[in-house]
Formats: C-alpha cells, structure tokens, sequence
C-alpha cells in the first residue's frame, strides 16, 4: 500500500514536471506566442503592484466576484422559488413550462447583444447576464427534483395529515434538495464562465477584462495570468460550494471524486 | 351484477376526468404561450417600450422570412450563417468526442495513466473555454482553426471527466464476474468497463454539445466575419434588436434540434437501459 | 381492555371495498369486494401472493386511496387515527432517528420538550437508545425499519398499519424484527394490520390471517390462530400444521 502511494505520487511529480518542461520549450523558442514561465510569474508580480485600468488586481478579482454572487443569489431564491411552484402545481408547470423551455435553449452568452442594446454596457447588464446563466439550471433542477420526489415519501406526510406547507418543508423541499444543489452548482460555473465572457466583450474591469487588455497590448504574460486567475478563483468557488453543500445536506453521504 | 356495472362506470369516470385534465393542461399551455406574444406584440404597437429596443413578435418573424433570402445587413444570408455556425462546432464537437470518450475511459481504467494525466487536467479544467479565446487566436489566427480548438477544449473536458466516473463506478462485481470467466484485462475493458460506463458518457456528451454550442456564438461575437454569433453581434452594432432576436432564436432551436438528435443516438446506443 | 374476552369490540370495518383503476386502457380490478371486520387490539395479517392488492387495500383503509366502491368504517370514534409502517423504508434520510420519530407529532405542532420525552420513550422501546442523533444512512435495514416502527407509534395511533416491512431484511434479521414487533405489540397494545407474503412470518405474528386470493384480490379464507400459544415456536408440530394448510390453499405468484 506504501509503495503503491509513492509511485502515485511519483506519477503525478513526473506529469507536472514535464508540462513546465514543455512549457519552457515551447516558449524559449517562440516567446511572442506564449511566455516563459518567468516572464508569467514577473508580470504577475508586477500586476500586483500596479494597477491595470487603475484598479487593481485585488478588485478585479473583486469586482468578478461581486457581480458573480450578486445574480447568483438572485437566481438562487428566484430559480427555487419558481421550480418549486411548477414541480409542485401542474397547472402553474403549464403556464410557464413552454415559455422556459423556449427560452432554455438560448445560451446566455447569446444574450449579451441584446442585454447591452437595452441596458448599456453597465453592472446591471453584467449582473443580468449572469443571471440569466445562472438561473435556467437552478429552475429546472428543481422543478424536476420536487416532481420526482418518491411518492413513498408523500404518502408518509398525507396519512400523518400534513398541510401544504408542512409538505413542502418537511418532504419535498429535502427531498428534492440534492437535486437542486446540482442545479446551483451548474449555475455557480455556468454563471462564472458568463460573467468572464460579459467581461471580455463589454467591461473596463474584472478578470475577464485582464485577458481582453493583455490582448489588444500584445502582452501574451497578461493574458496568461489572467486565465490562471479565472481558473483558480472558479476552482475555489466550487470547492466553497462542496463545503456549503455537506454542511447543507449532512445526511447525505460522501461522494467520492 | 349490479354492483361490477357501478365499478366500471365509476372507473370510466375518473379516467375521463384525468383526460379532461390533460386537455385542460395543454389549453393552459398555449393560452399561456399566447398570452406571451400578445404582450409583447401589444408593448411595441403601443409604444410602452421603446421599439428601438425590441422588435414586436411579427417584426421578428418577418426579419426572419426576410433574412432567408436577403443578406444585408450583416452581409450574408441566414443559411450561410447558420452553415458556417454548424460546421465549426460539429468539427470541434466530433473530434472532441471521438477524443475525449476514449481518453477519459482508459484514464478511468488504467491507474497509471490516470495519475500521469489527471493532474494536467486538473490545471486545465476550471478554465471556462471562452478564456482561451484571446490565446487560440495568437497562435491560430482568427481562422477556423482557432475557433474549431476552441469548441474542441469546451467539448473535450465533459466528455472526458463523465467518461472517467463511469468507468470508475462501474460494479466490481461484474468485473469479477469477467475475471472468473478467465477475461483479460482488455477484454473486461471492453466488455464490461466500457458498456457500463455509456449512459455516464453520455451525459459527458450531452454537456458537451451544451458547451460547445454556446462557446461557439461566444468565439463567433469575438472575433468572425460570419456565423449566427456574428450576426447577433451586428445585429448590436446596427442597432437592429429584429436581428438579434431572429439570431437568438436560432442559436435556441438549432441548440435543441441538435439535443434532441443527441437523444435519439443516446436511446439507440444504449437500447438496454431501463426507461 | 380485555382482549381475552369473548365479546370482542369491532375497531374497524371493511364493507364490500373494491378497487379498480385504468392501466394501458384497460380496467384492471385490483381488489375485489372485500368485507371485513377488524378487532380491538388484534394482530390481524393480510396474506397474499404477489402482486395481489394487498398494499392497495392497506392505502384504502389509510386513506391514501379512495375505494372504487364500498366504504371503510371507524365505528369506535369517527375520527380515525393511523399509523403507516411502510414498504422499505420510508424513513426520511434527512431527518435524525429523533426528528423522525417526532414527525407526526411535529405536524400536530405539540411541543418541542412533550414530543421529545414521547419521542425517546418509542426509540427506547424500539432499542435504539444511543443512535437518536444518527441520520438513516448510517443505520442498518433492521434498524430503519424499527424506526419507521418507532414513527408510527409516535402518532399515538388507533390502528397500525404495516405494509410488508421487513420484505427488504435478510432472513436473520427478519426473524429477529418479527420477535421485536411482537414485544413492542405486547407492551404497547394496538390494533395491528399486518400485510405480508411469507406465510411462515403469518403464521408467527397473528391472530387471525386472512388469506387473499391472486388478482383481483378478495377474502380466501380467514384463519383464526387463538389456539397456537405465545410465543410460537417455528417448529413445533401444530405451528407446521398450521404453515402446510395455508401453504396448499394459497394461490401461487407468477
């Protein structure tokens, strides 16, 4: 068993070598196409100390953030709210169902002409955007979560006559909690992918501007670390998710990978 | 006797009034859509919104009869478009398919090769696609080729990983099944790890096509001199809101007929999984 | 109370109760004019093969379904209170052993401190002391079903309805549960509707069996067990006796 960790750890030490090794190569002999790892971590230095479009690299970050968790809050209480009025109610799945599923299929970066013909190049049509990504997957995993709650579970709460709200809190909204976890966590990412691309077609700040300015200034480093920073910033968002999400649902077990 | 004749009548009844039901649901529905369109029809006749803003419901149809034969004023005609869009993202999504399942279901198999790629892609991984777009178009060139990595990058990673955890759950128990049997190790490979990962796979593939497509009008708004994603993004710059709901709305239905098409395959595939 | 008495008091009756629904534009008769009386505090089972309408009868008595015809009767109060252990196990898994157990009277809106001691007697009783703050996931079969078990009690129900629980436990554990059901039933005395396929579990637990027939169910025969002693042994010559009758006269599941 000892043995067999080592060589894992061996194998992983052996990949992440030879991907800065590539990397040196690849850019030693074209460094105007990617930089060197040097130069990456020199103009990452220097990003932190001088400001880009006089903010800095801090409350770009910030600022990526904020407009994120702003609309994903928004399509959080929203998204549950209405799936669960059409998992619940036919009728009302009825009336907005065919609107929705017109609606679902648009991706929301589609959106963003429209969004800017209307509302200009401002924070609410940057936080709208994400919105809009953010909330179909949020409706429809819970809509199809309280639908396909397990008739068993009802039946326990119709003979000890639960009212709709006792149904509602004590079945089906856990019941169906799982489900619409996955929604959130779909939204988390599809709202972040959202907000980087809002900000590269139409911002002054964010890190999806960063990679837009290190392109139209020839300056390859910058663009580089500001796709470094959306991956990291992405990676410990869903990592805060997972927490939040075993601390939401502790009965659940543990999921493995 | 009387008593049975009751029975069936009282049946009868109940399932005519879940019929009733049903068509009473569906009248729901398009009242429901119609209502929609009304509203919308009846806020730009009126004036209640600015119809700079949005063009009313019969506006967008007749843009849309109009774009079919007529290419201004984004330069070409809605067939081109819609080709030009259909090519780039079935190039990239194919290829990342016929790649990406394979890998991601010998990484879930062979331990060794998965620890050697696992954390590369690890790296990888949490970078939205969209962000490669300035990278692919240093080194590609604002070309095809760009854009077809790009698709192939946002359509790669869900067919991999959902190919991965498929492969990983599968039950040990028909894997020792195979081995008492006297399978190689290929062989359990192919007969067992990979069948019992399909309906995992799929739904790698089905994320994928999602991705895919909406990277796709994403790399079009960037940086192309056609495409539905350019079109909608000329549409922004005319300030021409007919144009751009005409160019979400097929951005929308080909997404779905491509999904659906998706479905079909996926049912085909894997005709033994239980409804 | 007296049970052992010979006038005994009718808690519940059945009056020619059928049940039909559509399935694939078809009638299908699921239950077939079923009358029967139930007694206080007996241990009544339900024994059927299959796939017969054994669980659609328990609902009906429930009243999680309506009867096609026939009507249920609560003679004693009008008001009828009961409690359902499930198929499975219906047991919440996001809800603790305790605030399973609690739930009905959680409904009711009793309070918390009240319903807590009610609650902690039943886990006691059902021998899960120790395991109150424990989610489902980390029980075994047997233990889940002795909460659902534990739950239905809480409700401080008339009848008890039990819709084949232990179906799902290995044989060990099952013979174990029937004996811990039985003892439950000894010390806090109910009226139990049992329903089961296993004849051998029928034989064990009732009072009386009544035995039903394949699809569309309806009333076979009606065994009364009063002569075979507490606790019954599962060999002994008359227990057998008893299993080989039952066993010839049942109609077989496909």
């Amino acid at each position: 068993m000892e043995r067999r960790k080592l060589k894992d750890i061996c194998l992983t030490c052996i990949s992440l070598i030879a991907l800065v090794v590539l990397w040196v190569i690849v850019s030693n002999s074209k460094p105007d196409f990617f930089p060197t790892p040097q130069a990456t971590w020199e103009r990452f230095l220097k990003m932190a100390e001088t400001p880009i479009s006089k903010t800095t690299i801090i409350g770009h970050i910030l600022i990526s953030l904020k407009r994120v968790l702003t609309a994903l809050v928004l399509a959080v209480a929203s998204g549950i709210g209405i799936g669960l009025i059409m998992g619940w109610s036919k009728k009302m799945n009825a009336v907005l169902g065919p609107i929705l599923t017109a609606l679902r299929p648009i991706p929301p970066i589609a959106w963003i002409p429209l969004v800017i013909l209307w509302f200009g190049v401002g924070e609410f049509s940057k936080v709208l955007l994400v919105f809009i990504g953010a909330f179909f997957p949020v409706v429809l995993n819970t809509a199809t979560g309280v639908s396909m709650v397990d008739p068993m579970y009802l039946n326990v709460g119709r003979v000890y006559n639960a009212n709709t709200f006792q149904m509602l809190c004590h079945v089906v909204m856990p019941a169906a909690l799982p489900a619409i976890m996955a929604g959130v966590k779909i939204a988390l990412s599809s709202g972040w992918m959202v907000v980087v691309a809002a900000e590269m077609i139409a911002s002054k700040s964010g890190l999806g501007f960063l990679i837009t300015r290190g392109n139209e200034s020839y300056d390859v480093a910058l663009v580089l670390c500001g796709m470094i920073l959306i991956g990291l910033v992405g990676a410990i968002l869903s990592a805060v998710f997972t927490l939040m999400e075993r601390w939401l649902c502790p009965w659940m077990e543990k999921k493995n990978g | 006797m009387k008593e049975s004749e009751k029975i069936v009548s009282s049946v009868q009844i109940e399932e005519k009034k879940r019929a009733k039901e049903k068509i009473q649901l569906f009248l729901i529905s398009a009242a429901s859509v119609i209502v929609f369109l009304g509203i919308w029809e009846a806020a730009v006749r009126l004036s209640w919104v600015n119809s700079q803003f949005v063009c009313s419901p019969s506006e967008a149809f007749m843009a849309f009869v109009d774009k079919l034969t007529q290419p201004n004023p984004d330069g070409a005609v809605l067939g081109v478009h819609i080709w030009e869009s259909l090519k780039l993202a079935l190039i990239g999504y194919v290829a990342a398919a016929v790649i990406g399942v394979p890998l991601g279901l010998l990484l879930g198999y062979y331990h060794t090769f998965d620890k050697l790629v696992n954390p590369i892609f690890e790296i990888i991984r949490p970078i939205p696609p969209i962000a490669w777009i300035p990278l692919s178009v240093i080194w590609l060139g604002i070309g095809t080729t760009a854009k077809c990595f790009i698709i192939f990058l946002a359509a790669f990673v869900p067919c991999v990983i959902n190919s991965y955890t498929g492969v990983k759950l599968t039950n040990s128990v028909l894997i020792d099944v195979a081995k008492t049997c006297g399978a190689s190790r290929w062989k359990i490979f192919i007969t067992v790890c990979t069948p019992s990962a399909m309906p995992l796979a799929f739904t790698g593939i089905r994320v994928a096509l999602g991705n895919a497509w909406s990277t796709l009008v994403a790399a079009e708004m960037l940086s192309a001199t056609a495409g539905l994603g350019y079109m909608i993004q000329q549409g922004r710059a005319l300030g021409r809101s007919d144009i751009i709901i005409v160019g979400m709305l097929t951005i929308g239905v080909i997404g779905a007929v491509l999904t659906a098409v998706l479905n079909k395959l996926e049912n085909r595939v894997i005709r033994w999984r239980a409804k | 109370m007296s049970v052992d008495g010979k006038e005994k008091r009718v808690k519940l009756t059945l009056k020619n109760i059928s049940k039909s629904f559509y399935a694939r534009k078809e009638i299908f008769e699921a239950v077939n004019n079923i009358s029967i009386d139930v007694y206080e505090n007996e241990f009544l089972v339900i024994l059927g093969p299959g796939q017969c309408g054994k669980s659609v009868l328990l609902n009906i008595i429930s009243g999680l379904e309506k009867p096609t015809a026939g009507e249920v009767k609560f003679p004693s109060n009008d008001e009828k209170k009961v409690g359902f252990v499930f198929q499975k196990t219906a047991v919440f898994p996001w809800k603790t052993v305790m605030q399973n157990v609690e739930f009905s009277q959680e409904l009711k809106g009793v309070n918390k401190a009240r319903r807590r001691e009610q609650a902690q007697y039943l886990i006691e009783l059902v021998g899960l002391k120790g395991f109150e703050n424990s989610y489902p996931r980390q029980l075994s079969g047997g233990m889940k079903q002795r909460v659902g078990i534990a739950r239905a009690y809480c409700s401080d129900p008339d009848i008890l309805l039990m819709d084949e629980p232990f179906g799902a436990l290995d044989a060990q554990t099952r013979y174990q549960m029937e004996e811990e059901v039985l003892r439950i039933w000894e010390k806090e005395k109910r009226t139990v509707i049992f329903v089961t396929n296993n004849i051998e579990e029928a034989v064990y637990l009732g009072d009386r069996i009544i035995l039903l027939s394949e699809c569309p169910a309806s009333v076979k025969e009606i065994y009364t067990l009063e002569a075979l002693q507490r606790p019954r042994d599962y060999v002994d010559t008359e227990f057998l006796r008893m299993r080989e009758t039952i066993e010839k006269n049942m109609d077989l599941a496909l």
